[in-house]
């Protein structure tokens, strides 16, 4: 299946076997000193390798801020003092939930909406005949030209944001969703169409089920759009938010300290955010549409 | 298993909606404080930018809420012009500080705004790069300037200074760039001379990489950039409350201006409560030196408005189809000597 090519899958069932099978092999060979060392796959080089990356970025952005002398870019050193200096303000957690609160419902409205609409569309060819054009007019316009028309409706209340990612999130879906339907197996249809389901059950029942690992992919893609979007959106004058956070600290002189300090949460809280979809995977129903 | 997927997903999601929008309505909203959300139904919203052009916004508010526990209106902070003007378009915020040419173009299209009060005078430079050999409008030739919006009257400003120089537009290049944005510009020497409200000019000078080729009130005495302006339909329908406000915003320019103290007052509580800035900044801006920027001899006058026009129309803002009396109206204050500036003292609010 197609789904299998994505680069975008982090692949955990095909691991834990390549994790097992050499072991036996090198800690024959290395028993008496310590086996994780040696082993290339073990536990603790899963984590140095990461850690020790981060921490070479780390050393390379002070160095180079130490080096060109810059007066306005921050050191990792200051950015961890702004983000201390926001959790002493009680901001942090603030502005996390802000956040994480527009995200949510922008998202979940992408998905309430995307994946039904998807899967119709998917199915009756004529209706993607006809809206096709108009959500690829729509899918390539960047929130941030949404701004406008976001505060006309909305005003500066958190409908405005929560449009804003909404927008952002739901081409993905409703796109991936399409092609989900598009590309499913005929055998399953014909299967269905032979017990005589009616038309909801077939979607519910045949359709939205064989589309579902594909439509998790665009989901989770989705999410890390959504997230993405997360400053354009808070540039309304909201008062909360990680991305008010960078545009009240580029108000706020030369903070920028704190732009960083936002520019680094909004980017671990992403990485959770990724983790915790990709457990998904984990779910039988997801993992038999990756099987071979 | 074929069920467990669907149902747990739809537990988590509608338990992880539960739980943020509680948070976020206890935390940010303020859903559960009885009292907030009552009184925040009844006021309106006045727009406003953390720039000193529209100081006395903040401090009215600030002296009010000190005064009386309350205020009659609600300051809403904005971080660019573009948002704020769409704010006052939708009705969100129905009385909004703006650039005078920007609320005299919008009345030119039709908008329903007219502007009651100005915001100030003076408090706006043009700045260079400390190393650079620009210290004449006549060096900035062939150079890059950077202002804050087409309709900003620090545009107006360069206008009337080429004019001055026997210069003309052509001889310069004119960049729009939000003035957050302008200090780490100069520094990077991406633009030769940036040109904004305060306290951005102030910061790049107090950081040290700026210097100051002129302040407004060497070029253009009396100048002004922001106004404070409120819809049409307000001044009809609840006139009192219009006349409440500009009464306020008069009372706090004649404070702030009354003395040394009340400005480095200001400076204090405007940085921390509304515009989040270090108050060493607002102090420098406020203070070095004093007459940066003033609070005091706020009334609408035609001549100012006319001169503005002009300009406008010249390069190419203002098509010339609305006049001081459409897009105005003086009759609020019409006397500022009357104007009593508040009585309130920063040393009464410590003792209590």
């Amino acid at each position: 299946m197609k789904v299998l090519s994505s680069p975008m899958l982090g692949n955990q069932t095909n691991s834990a076997p390549i994790d097992v099978s050499p072991q036996p092999v090198i800690a024959a060979s290395a028993r008496k000193s310590a086996p994780w060392l040696r082993n290339p796959d073990s536990r603790l080089w899963k984590i140095v390798r990461p850690v020790g990356m981060v921490a070479l970025f780390l050393t390379a952005w002070g160095l180079a801020v130490r080096l060109s002398h810059s007066a306005l870019f921050p050191t990792p050193g200051n950015v961890v003092r702004g983000i201390a200096e926001l959790i002493e303000k009680g901001l942090l957690l603030k502005y996390i939930i802000a956040s994480l609160f527009r995200v949510s419902w922008g998202f979940t409205l992408a998905v309430v909406i995307g994946v039904p609409l998807g899967l119709v569309l998917g199915w009756y060819s004529r209706a993607f005949q006809a809206f096709n054009p108009l959500i690829q007019i729509f899918r390539p316009i960047s929130p941030i030209a949404w701004i406008p028309v976001a505060i006309l409706w909305f005003g500066v209340s958190d409908a405005a944001p929560i449009f804003l990612i909404f927008l952002a999130s739901v081409f993905p879906i409703t796109v991936s969703a399409i092609a989900a339907v598009q590309n499913m197996q005929l055998v399953y249809l014909r299967a269905a169409q032979n017990f005589g389901l009616s038309t909801g059950e077939l979607f519910r029942q045949v359709i939205f089920r064989a589309c579902l690992p594909q439509i998790i992919t665009g989901i989770r893609i989705a999410l890390g759009v959504a997230w993405l979007v997360v400053v354009a959106a808070e540039m309304i004058a909201v008062n909360s938010g990680l991305g008010y956070l960078i545009i009240d600290a580029r108000n706020a002189g030369k903070r920028y300290d704190l732009v960083v300090a936002g520019m680094v949460m909004i980017g671990l809280i992403g990485l959770i955010l990724d983790l915790l979809v990709r457990q998904l995977e984990k779910f039988d129903e997801v993992r038999w549409g990756y099987s071979r | 298993m074929t069920m467990s997927l669907r149902r747990s997903l739809l537990i988590i999601a509608v338990g992880w909606l539960a739980l943020i929008t509680l948070l976020h309505a206890a935390i940010n909203l303020h859903a559960f404080h009885p009292k907030s959300a009552a009184i925040e139904q009844k006021k309106f919203r006045i727009g406003f930018l953390p720039v000193t052009c529209h100081l006395t916004c903040p401090v009215t508010d600030f002296i009010n809420k000190q005064l009386t526990g309350d205020n009659i209106f609600e300051p809403v902070r904005f971080n660019g012009w573009p948002e704020l003007k769409e704010a006052y378009l939708s009705g969100y915020t129905p009385a909004t500080f703006i650039l005078a040419p920007m609320a005299m173009a919008l009345r030119e299209q039709g908008v329903p705004i007219k502007i009651v009060y100005l915001g100030h005078r003076d408090g706006s430079a043009v700045m260079v790069h400390k190393d650079s050999h620009i210290y004449r409008m006549e060096d900035l030739r062939g150079k890059r300037i950077a202002v804050p919006n087409r309709f900003s009257n620090q545009r107006l400003l360069v206008f009337r200074a080429l004019k001055q120089a026997g210069m003309t537009i052509d001889d310069i290049e004119l960049v729009e760039m939000p003035p957050p944005d302008m200090p780490a510009a100069l520094y990077a020497k991406a633009v030769d001379a940036i040109s904004s409200g305060e306290p951005f000019m102030g910061q790049t000078e107090l950081d040290g990489y700026g210097r100051v080729l002129w302040l407004t009130k060497d070029v253009w005495p009396n100048f002004i950039s922001c106004v404070l302006a409120v819809h049409e339909e307000m001044i009809k329908t609840k006139r009192d409350t219009v006349q409440r406000l500009v009464d306020g915003i008069a009372k706090s320019g004649k404070w702030i201006d009354k003395s040394m103290a009340h400005r480095m007052e200001t400076a204090q509580f405007v940085s921390k409560f509304y515009y989040n800035q270090n108050p060493r900044l607002l102090t420098f801006v406020l203070t070095k030196p004093p007459d940066r920027v003033k609070y005091t001899n706020l009334t609408l006058r035609k001549p100012d408005f006319e001169e503005i026009e002009q300009l406008g129309r010249e390069s190419g803002i203002l098509n010339g189809s609305a006049h001081f009396e459409d897009y105005t109206d003086a009759s609020f204050v019409t006397d500022e000597s009357a104007v009593q500036p508040y009585a309130w003292e920063p040393n009464e609010q410590r003792a209590h």
